[in-house]
């Protein structure tokens, strides 16, 4: 019946609708503006936190009245003054940044050898494994993964079990600072796997072989040729262990023993204990500001890691 | 070869680390499910499937699993087109101020979940959102967008610009060569990131806690929301099913397009 | 704070009594009226309870039995009492429909909703004619909260540990033999007012002189103490963490029933007593506002207050109620003046006004 149009495939004529389409929507002379029109759905999901951020940095502005419960009617900087000036937001702030870089320095210490395994091996089986056992622990939330490990290396745990047999008397393992970071790397440790491989994956096979058959022993094939390499990979896992640490909650409260502290658990005590959101969104924008300035150096320091890897050939 | 040897020796015994670390809460949540007594211990008090009965037979946690569903889906689905094409943009074109967008698009992350929360609230309550499942799906969807953007873009090393050259040039326009040439070459980045955006989704439990209320309530929240006094093997049961849920499903995506995927880049 | 409480389950008997409730639906105020008269029914109202155990409580003690007496189901909704809270506020500032109908509250916390106006007069419900003086909140204006039993913040210990039988004062918190080994809300609530006995200090000089307390405090704080709640406590006790800690009685008779070794005492410094209640927010349509209210007045007839109450193990605010068997002159468990004479309690409006304060030196001394 239609003998011109039904010599096409249907994938054709729909796609020169949708070529014509696009052409409608976005004529060439806009090809400039394309990469602001890729972006702009994504920016349009962060402006809604954004303004959130805003009303925060409004009620951060007011100070709480205890006899009405009500935020002050006039801005004030007395929230900000508060944090500055007491030295428990200080030694909160502190243990969380500290917590941060140790906690990435080590997730990419243990995540390098791991990525790079499961890159690398011959076996398949090995690296489904390795895969496998990566994606599973996602599966079980912080909360409950936290509890996990009070039943391990609690008093009567697992661990001291074991120690127990060699004649060692119950030792304290839970409830300390180390304890903290222990969890948090575990946590964080996917992760870190996740960003890293991508760039590991980009290093050809034959440049390790080329070091190797220069004379340079692995260490050296390591540091001189592969890290240098895998520099975006680390420096985009870095960056999301830094950043998803540093704002954590869960490991802290059921890990720490209520002694360990991190900034967002000071958040959570005052918008949900002592009912102060004025005091809660004040400590919650000075780490959203210490967060970004972090991360801001980083990339100004670093470059951009993963997000530039397409450039940089 | 010695040098070799040193070499596994040392990656070999760091990466057994990791997985035994990795796995361990997982093994002992596993057995705790299986305890016949009414606390949580490793290992476990007897034998009984009593607390998967429990579950089983729990209508409000299977309506809070189907709405997990829901949130996890919307997430994936909002996340998939807005973080492939930002993370194509990052990777393929020199961009100003790319340290500001940068840090900007990293705000999910920076921002703790808990602001985030109660920074969501507000806007969807103004919005008047509130009160139905799909916005919590958005909210997972912007406190995680981060993950889906560099997934995507670190995956563009196989992109090559020359086969995007090639293909305009033999004359083929803009649509077809992003659908026949761009997104095939970081695939791997789209799926890999959009299974992470699923995941995180249907564990999200922090922010979903203030924008759900009692007719709307996801399973983490649930799960949160009834631990009381003692934590229940019923807890460990749900964490199980969850895991086998994943398993299963990791089996399938291995069957259909091979777990190898996430590794690829070309 | 998490709530906790007895695991088994309520008794045929207190089954029985609950659905006995609906015989006395008149005194319950609810059939009182004309039918005409009364609003639309919603089909369902959500009441904000704690879950588990307590829920059931209230499910077998109220829900229910206001389910077959109205038609109207009740949802519960298991949202933390503090983490409801900055919802609930959102919703009533933003001029929407609060998520709750009735939120079971503490009075500390639901004290603040009352300051701020936005929780509803209760004066005129008909069943508060028949309870005790521990019903009205203290120093706030008519019933924006209606109290509707009382608990007390006991010593619990483990008996192996105190083979010379209980601890008799707060002093054994800094028994060296203890260090590490000792329990707290990570709040300090429920501690401030015996330290301030236990450092010397006067009950009067609250809160204008707390120095005893916080003295008192920083010698525990050298005792390396664990801080947590109520799931914490009980895990740290199963698991062999801890010897001693400060926590709501209801908390460690679960623990209990659930086969710990566990007991508690209320020390010679006296214990904290407070109380949870039930209050209604603002913002509601008219007929469930009046539905609501309707739920309050039943779970304050005698019927109600007995199986829901002996389902916590706490004494309820109507005269003649039976404790339940295992309690009987406890500590925790105060039914004559000379109980309550041992118990220190201070005005939600003082704790509220006073909180932020107090949590911020608390944790100054435990974060250091």
């Amino acid at each position: 019946m239609r003998p011109t149009t039904s010599r096409y495939p249907l994938i054709w004529r729909v796609l020169d609708g949708l070529e014509a389409a696009a052409a409608r929507l976005w004529p060439r002379r806009f090809t400039r503006a394309t990469p602001v029109l890729m972006l702009a759905p994504s920016l349009l999901l962060v402006l809604l936190l954004v303004i959130g951020l805003v009303e925060l940095g409004d009620s951060s502005l007011r100070e709480l009245d205890t006899s009405t419960f009500r935020l002050s009617a006039t801005w004030t900087g007395a929230n900000y003054l508060k944090i500055a000036t007491s030295g428990l937001y200080w030694t909160v702030i502190w243990k969380s940044l500290f917590g941060a870089l140790v906690v990435t320095a080590l997730s990419l210490i243990l995540a390098f050898p791991y990525a790079y395994m499961m890159v690398r091996t011959r076996s398949g089986l090995l690296r489904k494994l390795l895969l496998v056992a990566l994606f599973l622990p996602f599966f079980i939330g912080q909360v409950v993964r936290a509890y996990g490990w009070l039943i391990i290396l609690g008093n009567q745990g697992v661990v001291n079990d074991l120690l127990g047999l060699v004649g060692v008397a119950p030792v304290r393992l839970l409830y300390n600072y180390p304890a903290v970071l222990f969890g948090l790397v575990q946590y964080m440790l996917p992760f870190a796997v996740l960003m890293l491989a991508p760039a590991l994956t980009a290093i050809p096979a034959e440049l390790e072989a080329a070091a190797a058959s220069l004379g340079a022993n692995w260490v050296k094939t390591l540091t001189r040729v592969v890290l240098p390499l895998a520099r975006p990979g680390l420096i985009g896992a870095g960056l999301v262990v830094l950043t998803l640490t540093l704002t954590d909650f869960a490991m802290p409260a059921i890990l720490g023993g209520g002694s360990q502290d991190f900034i967002a658990n000071a958040i959570y005590d005052q918008f949900f204990r002592t009912s102060d959101q004025g005091l809660g969104s004040a400590l919650a924008l000075v780490l959203v500001a210490i967060g970004s300035l972090l991360v801001g150096a980083v990339f100004t320091l670093f470059g951009a890691g993963t997000l530039a890897m397409g450039r940089q050939r | 070869m010695p040098d070799a040897l040193a070499k596994r020796l040392i990656f070999g015994t760091l990466v057994l680390l990791v997985v035994i670390v990795l796995s361990l809460p997982t093994i002992v949540v596993l057995g705790a499910s299986f305890t016949a007594g009414n606390i949580i211990a490793f290992p476990p008090e007897g034998f009984s499937l009593k607390w998967y009965e429990k579950i089983a037979l729990a209508a409000d946690l299977r309506n809070a699993f189907g709405r997990s569903l829901l949130v996890a889906l919307v997430c994936t689905l909002i996340a998939l087109p807005a973080g492939t094409l930002a993370g194509l943009a990052f990777a393929k074109y020199r961009l100003r101020f790319t340290t500001v967008l940068q840090t900007y698009l990293l705000l999910p992350f920076t921002v703790p979940l808990i602001g985030s929360g109660i920074a969501l609230m507000l806007v969807f309550g103004q919005m008047r959102l509130l009160g139905q499942v799909w916005p919590v799906g958005l909210a997972a969807c912007i406190i995680n967008l981060p993950f889906m953007i560099w997934a995507v873009s670190s995956s563009a090393l196989g992109l090559d610009p020359d086969l995007e050259w090639a293909a305009q040039s033999c004359g083929a326009p803009p649509v077809s060569t992003f659908l026949y040439v761009t997104l095939p070459a970081v695939m791997p980045g789209v799926i890999s990131g959009g299974l992470l955006m699923f995941i995180l989704a249907l564990n999200e439990f922090l922010v979903s806690l203030l924008l759900t209320d009692a007719r709307t309530v996801t399973l983490p929240v649930q799960i949160y929301n009834s631990i009381r006094s003692i934590i229940t093997p019923d807890l460990a049961a749900v964490s199980v099913v969850f895991i086998a849920a994943a398993a299963f499903f990791v089996f399938v995506l291995d069957r259909l397009v091979g777990l190898d995927i996430f590794l690829k880049s070309k | 704070m998490t709530k906790s409480l007895p695991f088994a389950p309520l008794s045929r008997r207190h089954f029985l009594v609950g659905t006995a409730a609906l015989g006395g639906l008149a005194a319950a105020g609810i059939s009182t009226r004309v039918f005409a008269e009364e609003p639309a029914k919603p089909a369902e109202i959500i009441v904000r309870a704690w879950g588990g155990s307590w829920m059931d409580a209230l499910k077998a003690g109220v829900s229910d039995p206001f389910t077959a007496a109205t038609g109207i189901a009740v949802r519960h909704d298991l949202t933390e009492d503090n983490e409801i809270q900055p919802k609930l506020w959102a919703a009533i500032d933003q001029g929407r429909v609060p998520p709750i109908h009735v939120n079971w509250d503490t009075t500390t916390n639901a004290t603040k909703s009352a300051l701020k106006g936005y929780a509803v007069d209760l004066s005129d419900l008909s069943n508060l004619a028949g309870t005790l003086d521990t019903s009205k909140p203290v120093g706030l204006d008519g019933y924006p909260i209606v109290n509707t039993y009382g608990y007390v913040y006991v010593l619990a210990y483990r008996p192996s540990a105190f083979p010379d039988g209980a601890p008799t004062s707060l002093q054994v918190l800094l028994d060296p033999k203890f260090k590490g080994r000792i329990g707290l809300y990570n709040d300090g609530i429920g501690f401030h007012f015996p330290a301030q006995v236990a450092g010397g200090g006067k009950l009067e000089d609250i809160p204008a002189n707390m120095q005893p307390a916080w003295d008192f405090i920083t010698k525990v704080k050298a005792q390396a103490p664990l801080l947590g709640e109520d799931p914490d406590f009980t895990t740290w006790f199963q698991n062999g963490e801890i010897d001693l800690a400060v926590t709501i009685s209801t908390n460690a008779r679960e623990a209990k029933k659930n086969g710990i070794d566990i007991a508690w005492t209320v020390p010679e410094e006296g214990a904290t007593y407070d109380t949870d209640g039930l209050w209604v927010p603002k913002g509601l349509p008219e007929n469930e506002l009046y539905w609501a209210k309707a739920y309050v007045n039943f779970a304050l007839s005698k019927d109600a207050q007995q199986v829901w109450c002996d389902g916590l193990g706490l004494p309820g605010v109507v005269a003649g109620l039976t404790p339940p068997a295992d309690l009987v002159g406890d500590p925790s468990y105060p039914t004559k003046p000379e109980d309550l004479a041992k118990l220190i309690r201070i005005a939600p409006q003082v704790q509220v006004e006073h909180e932020s304060e107090w949590f911020g030196k608390f944790k100054e001394i435990m974060q250091g």
